[in-house]
């Protein structure tokens, strides 16, 4: 190096030193903030946040599970249609998800529509509201219109209460009354928040009562009873048809119709950035040459 | 220091990339070239499947295909009797009715008239049997072929197939 | 091929126009990274109009269809979903460009004479681009949408005397309801062409008095300066390619990550959904809005003219500004000044995020206590960088003669 690129050099190196410097004290304030807060909207709310998922459709590479898709699909016109619709997946689609014309006329047919028709629901809305307060809501992008995504869909559908969780709250609320210990048992079997003993006993009391507890519905209690269980749904390909297992397949198909086009996108994605890095690459290099000859 | 061989290099580094950077431009443009092209939900409307085994032999129904309405006849035998003879006459538009109908028994027509556009009327009007388009006085015979009156060619015949017995398919997949 | 440019050139001198403005057109030979952010923003816009007039052949502006209809490009329509997220996310990368290209201008001087029109036509640019913003994230008809809509029209009712008719006269009835819609659509078709008529004056009086520097010296010398073409064309285009693969990968690994779930939910005016934020973008100026609520029924103009005032206050800021020099590079007071209003704008955002009654340390402060420190702080900017240089408190390093 000479002498004149020495000087240039050691400029640089300054230069990006001090950007270092700054975007360090930007960073380090940032996080002490975000530190501070006690968590978000739905921590405070009284419901535990929903565990991660391993789902294999997430990332760059990440590909749907045919076999899961397919029997989601089955979960979702068997059981889901009963109440809410899907209204923006037509019966004829499912041929994209291996299934066959025959099978989606079955399908279309066990629920009285053709298969250009969509899949909704044959419950009337009215009725519905008289009978859970509320209209089911369309389920097309219901992945994609909560926080939390796919895995809140998937805590919901495993988060009511089970056998052991009312078996549990009967014989903390026998006395009436919640001691420490169990309330340290009970916030760490229902993810409820041990520090208020008051709260966590009315909340036994509606469960035992009879009302839709869910450790992951914000408020914890949920117009719709627990809509899978086991064996809810009989599948043909030797897949154990346990609770969690529906609800893993189920999720897997619905977060296939909140977005038919994800893989095409992700696919076309790879392909253009790639291009990007390659055109960019040149680009700096023609820059590097003509700005040779600026001293 | 710039030499000679510098100096070409950096031309042709210089015209790749301008060419790199233009086929680039050309792709980003083909999403939008694209988007014009007939949605999903407008193909799936692309063929229109007719139940055809509850027409009884002279019955006519009017279906829907692509937004353009098409007539689906079950012939008599008189009526494929009356077509047949008309073959070696002396048509506006010459065309055999075994060209027509692929099964002698269903006669499947787009039921626009080839004057102006009206939809003529269902079987059995005019002086031939056929359709009458109430408009102009277009005269079909009942191959759907014109024999009298301002219109220039017989109505057309959609790309149609029978899925199977009972199952007839307008348009093409 | 010349014979036919000497033909044009005779009746449009379009060879003049490229040298004295490309060719040959002076231009600062130091400026640095922080000067490309100018050409991405013309970039982004160019991206935003032409993805957003494809995007408005298949759109319909109707209350009970609009959301279907957004569905339904995501879809069914050809690349409707590439078109949609390129831009969603494009604006804001529009405004994550232009906040870039805002600071640079007020770190390195850029709105000092003889540059204050140039400036102001940015602000200009910056307003419409906010309501253009604003006007087409009501357009899919979601929860945010109806909301953001609803919220942000009901400033205009702290306007004294006329403002509730005001409002009523904006939304078309009752509520914000499909005539809101429906002219929130034609505004949003329309604004971003007036948008790119005041880029071309932006660009004009930024050609009339030539580009500011690092340094923030005129230019004395020819050895100063080296034509725009081919240096920062290409050196813009490299920034183009970096800029490009960032925005690629948000459209097509995370398209959503600007997005709110609760825009998936249909609007429904019988319910708000439990936690309503705008888009990032205006988050400091709602922070500002709302930290203003100590003034009893005064509360809500002060809080609107608050946050009008945060962006008003950008037109004087050339005259607030005395100093003999131009560049914060030699001017240690108004640096550190300067990077406060930057974490400023940062964590007032994040005030704005949370909701209004939230606190921090286990309850014990509020962050409205933090939103209305950050407030005083935005503005208190503004006048202490008048205090320090018209009362001559601050002293300047050294400034080089030439570049």
């Amino acid at each position: 190096m000479n002498c004149q690129e020495v000087i240039k050099f050691r400029s640089v190196v300054k230069r990006v030193s001090r950007m270092v410097r700054s975007a360090a004290v930007l960073l380090v304030a940032a996080a002490s903030l975000t530190a501070a807060v006690p968590g978000d909207a739905q921590a405070s709310s009284g419901a535990a946040v929903p565990p991660k998922q391993p789902w294999s459709f997430l990332g760059v590479f990440g590909q749907f599970d045919q076999a899961a898709l397919k029997r989601g699909a089955q979960v979702a016109v068997q059981s889901c249609l009963t109440c809410h619709s899907i209204k923006y997946i037509k019966f004829d689609q499912l041929r994209q998800l291996g299934f066959s014309e025959l099978e989606v006329k079955a399908m279309a047919e066990g629920t009285g529509r053709t298969k250009k028709d969509p899949l909704t629901s044959s419950m009337d809305p009215t009725a519905a509201k008289e009978s859970f307060g509320v209209v089911p809501p369309d389920l097309s992008l219901i992945t994609k219109a909560r926080k939390g995504y796919e895995d809140y869909v998937y805590g919901i559908l495993v988060g009511y209460a089970s056998d052991s969780d009312l078996a549990l709250a009967n014989r903390v609320m026998a006395d009436g009354k919640i001691g420490a210990e169990e309330a340290k048992e009970v916030a760490s079997a229902l993810l409820l928040d041990g520090h208020y003993p008051d709260k966590m006993a009315e909340t036994l009391k509606r469960m035992i009562g009879g009302e839709n507890f869910n450790r992951y519905f914000p408020g914890n209690f949920f117009a719709m009873p627990q809509p899978l269980m086991d064996g809810a749904v009989a599948y043909t390909d030797g897949t154990e048809n346990s609770k969690v297992q529906l609800a893993r397949d189920v999720v897997t198909f619905l977060a296939w119709a909140a977005e038919p086009t994800q893989m095409e996108r992700k696919s076309l994605g790879i392909k253009v950035i790639l291009y990007l890095v390659v055109l960019t690459i040149m680009l700096y290099a023609v820059k590097r040459r003509i700005w040779a000859k600026v001293h | 220091m710039v030499t000679e061989s510098d100096e070409s290099r950096r031309d042709f580094l210089t015209l790749a990339t301008g060419a790199v950077g233009a086929a680039g431009v050309a792709g980003a443009a083909w999403p939008f070239v694209k988007s014009w092209s007939p949605s999903a939900d407008v193909l799936s409307q692309a063929t229109t499947e007719v139940d055809v085994s509850g027409l009884a032999p002279g019955q006519m129904i009017t279906v829907p295909w692509q937004g353009k309405p098409v007539f689906v006849l079950r012939r008599t035998p008189a009526q494929i009797e009356a077509a047949r003879k008309a073959d070696n006459e002396a048509l506006p538009d010459p065309a055999k009715d075994a060209d027509r109908a692929k099964k002698p028994e269903y006669l499947v027509l787009l039921a626009l008239c080839t004057h102006l556009g009206c939809v003529p009327q269902p079987i059995g009007t005019g002086n031939f049997g056929g359709f009458l388009c109430p408009c102009h006085g277009s005269h079909y015979d009942t191959s759907g072929r014109i024999r009298q009156g301002p219109a220039p060619k017989n109505l057309p015949v959609p790309h149609y197939e029978f899925k199977d017995e009972k199952t007839l398919v307008i348009g093409k997949v | 091929m010349s014979k036919i440019m000497e033909w044009v050139d005779a009746r449009l001198p379009v060879t003049e126009l490229l040298k004295s403005q490309a060719t040959e057109y002076p231009t600062p030979k130091n400026l640095n990274y922080w000067w490309n952010f100018g050409s991405l923003a013309l970039l982004v816009l160019i991206i935003m109009i032409a993805t957003g007039l494809f995007l408005a052949m298949h759109y319909k502006a109707d209350a009970n269809q609009s959301f279907d209809v957004v569905e339904h490009i995501m879809r069914d329509v050809n690349y409707g979903w590439l078109l949609r997220y390129a831009h969603a996310n494009g604006a804001s990368f529009f405004f994550m460009v232009v906040y870039v290209h805002i600071l640079r201008g007020m770190y390195y001087g850029s709105y000092r004479q003889p540059r204050e029109i140039l400036w102001w036509f940015g602000i200009i640019i910056f307003f419409m681009m906010m309501g253009t913003a604003f006007m087409g994230y009501v357009l899919p008809w979601g929860q945010m949408s109806y909301w953001g809509a609803a919220v942000i029209t009901n400033l205009m009712s702290a306007i004294p005397v006329i403002g509730e008719d005001l409002v009523v006269w904006i939304w078309g009835g009752f509520s914000v309801g499909d005539p809101t819609l429906n002219r929130f659509f034609a505004l949003h078709f329309l604004l971003p062409l007036v948008i790119f008529g005041v880029v071309i004056l932006h660009l004009w009086a930024l050609h009339a008095v030539h580009s500011n520097n690092p340094d923030g010296i005129d230019l004395h010398d020819a050895k100063d300066s080296i034509p725009f073409h081919p240096y920062y064309t290409i050196k813009d285009f490299y920034g183009y390619g970096i800029f490009m693969i960032i925005f690629c990968i948000f459209v097509f690994y995370a398209p959503n990550f600007f997005l709110e779930p609760d825009n998936y939910i249909p609007a429904n005016p019988m319910q708000t959904p439990a936690h309503i934020v705008p888009e990032w973008y205006f988050l400091p100026f709602y922070a500002i809005l709302r930290s203003i609520d100590f003034l009893g029924s005064f509360s809500k103009l002060a809080g609107v003219l608050a946050m009008v005032g945060a962006i008003m206050i950008l037109f004087v800021l050339p005259f607030l500004d005395r100093s003999p020099v131009r560049s914060f590079r030699y001017r240690p007071l108004s640096k550190q000044l300067f990077w406060i209003f930057v974490v400023d704008c940062i964590v007032l955002g994040w005030v704005g995020y949370n909701p209004a009654d939230a606190t921090i340390f286990n309850g014990a402060l509020p962050l409205i206590i933090i939103g209305r420190t950050c407030t005083a702080i935005y503005f208190g900017y503004f006048f202490l960088l008048w205090a320090i240089t018209a009362l001559d408190i601050e002293k300047h390093q050294p400034v080089p003669k030439s570049i």
